[in-house]
């Protein structure tokens, strides 16, 4: 510890508050689940622009009330549907039933003379009724959705046409008035119709059963894939006839809604009304798709059919053109709809690898230590567990000399002294378990990709610490899951710092990080007596292994593609960090406390001109991306590695190298203990011991933390 | 339109089919030379390699090989007379000629402005055309070519008073010369992967490497081919300001191009599917060198190749030649003189 160095001396490092990117809004924006509506929501803008640029005063409050008068029934109808269709099945009766409610509703309040409440719930329960027969017949017995509703459809025709015809005049000519079966009828409520209120709720509640609710989720999943639902313990059967009831008993509200405003049926009445409510569906959803309960995208195709259509009859067309005029326009949005859903992937795989320009400093520092200048010291190296393991990107040691590893396939891998040739077994994690630090308890803490922050207790129990941050400000796309999370550790107050290295990519496409050469890492802080986890800075450049300093008051940070050393003062983490090292001539991973006061660092790969040079174009990158295969990208030097020595002040002052094609190539990380240095590497089926000259032989890592006693 | 499909290049053959990856260069019998680069087959039968400033001989596959001939610079070509001549192109643009006994024979002096002579061809005792592609001695051809599109290569003819006449100029980076059915002669251009007539006439386009020479066997021909051709490399020439750049400021040995040689060093750069794993080069990774011999038949269309994938070190193929009923190569990537087996056109 005789070298030092001194904080505020250093430079800053400079690190954008936001990164503001017209591509990466443009991929953020359509990998989110609303943008598959943009189509239906485009054609509603188009309709209603055409409308306003034709019609005078279509739009006025007078005219807009009278349209949500009229449409509300529809509306419903178009709701009702929409739980049939999301739960796999269709349902063609919506307009026979519809009529049929609408009969039970003026039955009751003419010729019983029932109160309005009770006539309600008649109309529900005449609804309910066709949707139980089509539930039990379609759902329960399975015969079939169309054939069953299209039965059920011109079955309940037939009954209405009969008691239509004997109960016509008589309710027509009945003299009742009711103040709540008017004021439903046509009264406004905070200047809306009434029906427009119930189709709000309705509406609403809708949205948010397939939200929220177990019942919702249920029709999704059976809608999406009935046999995965039943394998997943849901009552398939069941859920279809409740989602049939469901629908029907909604039908059942459009058709009293109608009674109440119309007063009066006729022969027509609801004829035809599915193939106009199956259109709004299948503009909505942009297709006829099972499993999606998208309550706002179907009510947007209803919205743009109801004015289309309004607004030609309107406008004194005939008919039939307005009819075939209809039909085309219908074709044009779902032609151009189906092509966007098509190609929303491609467009989103092409954009989203977002390169920027981004210089490096030059290589500096490591003259007469680079490898073609001084021997290659890992060729003595032992190598360790050949074979025996897959991809030991971390290697720690405990107080008993017990070596440990994590490995692709998930596991947390244990070699006994002396001669750590057997492997046990000591934690299944899942995920990608990375960086390992030991805790004063003496449990191990790993970074896991793709899971987060976990700890591993001495009888391989894991716990899950983290595995969320705080959302950033200004992303469109939800960052606050941990993504990959890199490397760990812990500060004296317990406080465990790690690394999630990038936000946009996973653990298998870590590399095209570098191809972006944007600052997507961050850092975050676990307090470990909270329980919480928070951002503690935002927007590095992949930031990887993380390491408390000896005399535990900084922390520093490899910066991968920077090919740099931050440092940031644990006493002050708001400031913006230093740094400490730069123009490394490789890719730094991991850094580690070494015996005599300084710091290990693993070059992951080496930087050569010509990569460092294609940084600088960030439009080359994207132009290969996209027309280059994967496997011919231009890329760092992942087959070389070593590891760095550095003192305290930052000075490179070893270096060690293996042979060009030797067996120690990719090395990510490395610990010293008891005067050897273990080394790991993230595709490397070994682990390499190099026995240290000099080197204090008592050495460990977890006296260095946590003293003799830890 | 049909003017602009005209001149739309061929598409590329890919390694597939008979130009499918096998392992045959690797497994070859090999003898280590230093430093090889030519092949030729003596007048008396035995067979002629060049090593560095050397010529060596060979009367049996399997002997150690013996000096022949020792020149002044670095032998870069050679060939063989019917009546027994050898001819010896030398780096910067020398040539000796010799008798079948290995005495130098007086003229032969090749014009000055002869850059290079990468390959020859005696097309009488008198008279012999030479193969500049107009890189010289200090140039890394594999590692420039790609970048370049002035074509300075050319074939000149030259007789042994000194007379030359240009055969044909404008050629990119011409690699091997050799002769048809018919008598014509043929050039192999190593970045624009095709076999081209001194007439003009391309005779075959699309090769998927990077030609070295060309050499008649049978009623077809053989190809060796100095490495493979790389999307990535494809695309580059493509991208015109970085490629401006990189040549501006990175050394040439540094360049992305194709590599003669598949070693690690940490200042070359990689493809992302090169990586490595477990140590190991997939034998199907991405590879700037790459070893290729490919067989043709006798309109040119290939029948027959042999490998050294990206796992091998058997890279960069200067010349193959049929010899005592066997198909022998040079790697100037393992530096070794590799032994086919018996030759044989057709599948």
């Amino acid at each position: 510890m005789s070298v030092r160095f001194d904080f505020d001396s250093l430079p800053k490092q400079r690190i954008p508050r936001f990164v503001l990117s017209p591509r990466r809004i443009l991929a953020d924006v359509l990998s989110r689940g609303w943008v598959e509506s943009a189509i239906p929501f485009l054609a509603l803008l188009c309709v209603i622009i055409g409308v306003l640029a034709t019609t005078q005063g279509y739009f006025d409050a007078a005219n807009l009330r009278n349209l949500a008068q009229y449409s509300g029934d529809g509306g419903l109808v178009v709701l009702a549907l929409l739980i049939v269709v999301a739960v796999g099945g269709i349902d063609l009766s919506v307009g026979s039933n519809f009529a049929m409610s609408a009969f039970v509703a003026l039955y009751c309040f003419h010729i019983l003379g029932l109160p309005v409440p009770m006539v309600l719930a008649a109309s529900l329960l005449a609804g309910a009724a066709v949707g139980v027969v089509n539930g039990t017949l379609a759902g329960l017995i399975g015969c079939g959705a169309l054939l069953t509703t299209l039965a059920t459809m011109i079955a309940t025709r037939g009954l209405f046409t009969l008691a239509s015809q004997a109960k016509l005049v008589e309710i027509s000519t009945s003299a009742r008035i009711d103040a709540v079966w008017d004021w439903i009828g046509f009264e406004r409520f905070l200047t809306m119709p009434v029906g427009f209120w119930v189709l709000l709720t309705v509406a609403i509640c809708v949205f948010f059963m397939f939200r929220q609710s177990r019942f919702g989720w249920h029709v999704l999943a059976v809608g999406g894939n009935r046999k995965a639902a039943r394998h997943g313990g849901i009552q398939v059967k069941l859920t279809i006839l409740l989602a049939y009831i469901l629908g029907g008993t909604i039908v059942g509200l459009a058709g009293f809604m109608f009674a109440a405003r119309q007063n009066s049926i006729g022969a027509d009445t609801g004829i035809g009304m599915e193939f106009f409510v199956l259109t709004a569906l299948v503009v909505g959803l942009g297709g006829f798709v099972p499993g999606r309960g998208a309550v706002v995208p179907v009510l947007i195709g209803f919205a743009t059919i109801y004015i289309l259509n309004n607004a030609m009859i309107n406008a004194g067309f005939r008919g039939d053109f307005v009819q075939l005029a209809m039909g085309a326009i219908i074709i044009l949005i779902l032609a151009i709809d189906v092509k966007f859903r098509k190609h929303r992937h491609r467009l989103l795989a092409s954009t989203y690898l977002d390169p920027a320009r981004f210089s490096l400093d030059p290589v500096r520092g490591v003259e007469g230590f680079m490898p073609d200048e001084i021997e290659a010291k890992l060729r003595s190296a032992e190598i360790l567990a050949a074979g025996k393991i897959d991809g030991p990107e971390d290697v720690i040691l405990d107080a008993e000399d017990r070596l440990y590893c994590g490995t692709r396939d998930g596991r947390i891998l244990r070699f006994d002294p002396p001669d750590y040739s057997e492997v046990a077994v000591h934690a299944r994690i899942g995920g990608r378990p990375l960086g390992l630090a030991f805790d004063r308890e003496g449990r191990l803490v790993t970074c896991v990709a793709g899971m987060g922050l976990l700890r591993v207790g001495p009888d391989g129990a894991v716990e899950l610490l983290a595995d969320q941050t705080d959302r950033g400000l200004l992303s469109v796309q939800d960052d606050s899951t941990i993504r990959m999370a890199d490397d760990l550790d812990i500060a004296p107050d317990g406080t465990i710092y790690f690394t999630d290295a990038t936000k946009r990519y996973d653990m298998e496409n870590w590399g095209l990080d570098l191809l972006e050469g944007r600052p997507n890492g961050r850092l975050l802080g676990f307090d470990s007596r909270t329980g919480r986890t928070r951002t503690v800075r935002d927007h590095l450049v992949f930031p990887n292994g993380v390491c408390v300093t000896h005399d535990g008051k900084y922390l520093l940070v490899a910066s991968t593609w920077a090919c740099s050393i931050l440092i940031f003062d644990l006493a002050d983490m708001s400031a913006p960090p230093r740094v400490l090292v730069s123009g490394l001539p490789g890719y730094p991973d991991n850094i580690n406390r070494a015996s005599d006061g300084g710091y290990w660092i693993a070059l992951a790969g080496m930087r050569n001109p010509v990569m460092d040079r294609a940084m600088r174009h960030p439009g080359l990158r994207r132009r290969m991306a996209r027309r280059v295969p994967p496997t011919n990208w231009l890329f760092g030097n992942l087959n070389i590695g070593g590891v760095l020595k550095i003192d305290a002040a930052g000075r490179i002052v070893d270096a060690l190298w293996d042979a060009p094609d030797g067996p120690l190539y990719m090395i990510t990380s490395m610990r010293e203990h008891r005067g050897a240095l273990y080394l790991g590497g993230v595709t490397n089926d070994k682990i390499g011991r190099y026995a240290l000259t000099g080197a204090d032989p008592g050495w460990t890592g977890t006296d260095s933390y946590w003293g003799r006693e830890g | 339109m049909f003017a602009r499909l005209n001149r739309k290049p061929p598409p590329a053959m890919t390694l597939e089919g008979v130009l499918g990856p096998n392992g045959r260069l690797d497994r070859a019998d090999a003898i280590a030379v230093d430093a090889p680069g030519a092949l030729a087959c003596a007048e008396d039968g035995r067979l002629l390699v060049s090593s560095g400033c050397r010529v060596l001989t060979l009367a049996r596959w399997g002997e150690t090989p013996a000096p022949w001939a020792e020149l002044p610079a670095p032998v870069t070509a050679l060939a063989v007379s019917p009546g027994g001549r050898v001819a010896i192109g030398l780096a910067g643009g020398g040539l000796s000629v010799r008798d079948a006994a290995g005495r130098s024979l007086l003229g032969w002096a090749p014009p000055v402005d002869l850059v290079s002579i990468v390959d020859c061809l005696f097309l009488s005792e008198e008279e012999i055309a030479l193969v500049d592609c107009g890189y010289g001695a200090g140039q890394d051809v594999l590692s420039r070519a790609p970048w370049e599109e002035a074509a300075r290569g050319r074939v000149v003819a030259l007789t042994r008073d000194g007379g030359a006449t240009t055969l044909r100029a404008d050629l990119h980076c011409p690699m091997g010369l050799c002769r048809d059915a018919e008598g014509g002669l043929v050039v192999s251009e190593l970045e624009r992967a095709r076999l081209l007539g001194l007439d003009g006439v391309v005779r075959r386009a699309g090769f998927p490497g990077y030609l070295g020479r060309v050499r008649p066997m049978g009623t077809g021909y053989l190809l060796a081919c100095l490495a493979r051709r790389d999307p990535l490399i494809e695309f580059l020439k493509t991208e015109t300001a970085f490629i401006a750049e990189m040549k501006a400021t990175i050394d040439p040995h540094y360049w992305i191009s194709p590599r003669a040689n598949p070693e690690f060093s940490h200042d070359f750069p990689i493809e992302l599917g090169a990586t490595r794993l477990f140590g190991e080069v997939k034998p199907w990774a991405p590879s700037f060198s790459y070893g290729l011999v490919i067989e043709l038949d006798a309109a040119m269309m290939p029948v027959a190749s042999a490998h050294s994938r990206a796992n091998g070190y058997r890279h960069a193929v200067t010349d193959a030649i049929p010899w005592n009923g066997d198909l022998i190569a040079v790697s100037t990537g393992s530096a070794e003189l590799l032994n086919l087996g018996p030759e044989k056109v057709g599948p």
